[in-house]
């Protein structure tokens, strides 16, 4: 099982659950792209896709390096591996559930079956 | 990368040779649930259920190194379609977890699909399934 870091999961988790910024973090699987590029993708304001970056960078999953007077994006997947983590450890637990709930009620329902 | 931002939620379905409701029921019936609630590594389970929406279930299963106390709220009961509630455990974390447990007919079995997903802070009942179906849009995405 072992224990989570469970901000960095939560961190993650909200960072992904806005559309605005799964399609940053889409953007950026393709390759690193300035700030000023990414807000040009997006039919709202500079300041508000400022916004969304600035919790993709608190979720650690953007790193922003400065180029001259451009701020270069780069995606940082390593905050996910805990996100990872948990779901394989939920996905084996509720897989080992469900074949336990298959043979705990096929296995009380054979003795009322009745036979022609 | 791609393969680790892919799964926010975990999906897990098996179709049995069973009613939705005898399944449904056994989700909710306090012995049944000690008797499938237990992982291998498991001695024994317990399981307390107020089984109607806000009402809550505490189920602790006995581990070598002791208790592992779950407890959630009942956030759907619609028998025999689908049960939600949510679900905290020391494995969990302090953020609040969700499960979806549908029951879908599929001939003379039932197809029992469970969706376990982590709610972001700001998620309030009623998101969760957007949320969801976002992120397997993103799965594609990625794939």
């Amino acid at each position: 099982m072992g224990e989570y870091k469970t901000a960095t999961l939560n961190g993650v988790f909200n960072a992904l659950c806005d559309p605005t910024r799964r399609a940053i973090l889409a953007r950026l699987t393709d390759a690193d792209a300035r700030v000023t590029d990414i807000a040009g993708n997006f039919p709202i304001s500079l300041n508000s896709i400022s916004k969304h970056i600035r919790m993709l960078e608190r979720a650690g999953l953007l790193r922003r390096s400065i180029v001259g007077r451009d701020h270069v994006l780069s995606l940082n997947a390593e905050p996910l591996s805990a996100a990872a983590n948990w779901i394989e450890h939920y996905r084996r637990f509720w897989e080992g559930r469900l074949a336990a709930l298959d043979a705990f009620v096929t296995k009380q329902d054979k003795p009322k079956r009745k036979r022609r | 990368m791609n393969a680790a931002l892919a799964p926010a939620a975990v999906v897990v379905r098996r179709t049995i040779a069973a009613s939705a409701e005898r399944l449904f029921d056994a989700w909710l019936d306090p012995i049944s649930l000690s008797q499938w609630m237990r992982p291998g590594t498991i001695h024994s389970t317990v399981a307390q259920v107020d089984a109607r929406v806000g009402g809550s279930y505490e189920i602790v299963m006995q581990a070598d190194s002791g208790p592992i106390v779950h407890t959630g709220v009942y956030r759907v009961v619609d028998r025999p379609k689908r049960l939600v509630f949510t679900w905290q455990s020391v494995h969990t974390g302090p953020g609040e977890t969700l499960v979806t447990v549908d029951f879908v007919r599929v001939d003379k079995r039932t197809e029992v699909i469970i969706t376990h997903e982590q709610l972001p802070e700001s998620a309030r009942p009623g998101h969760d399934k957007g949320w969801t179906s976002a992120l397997e849009r993103l799965q594609e995405a990625f794939t």
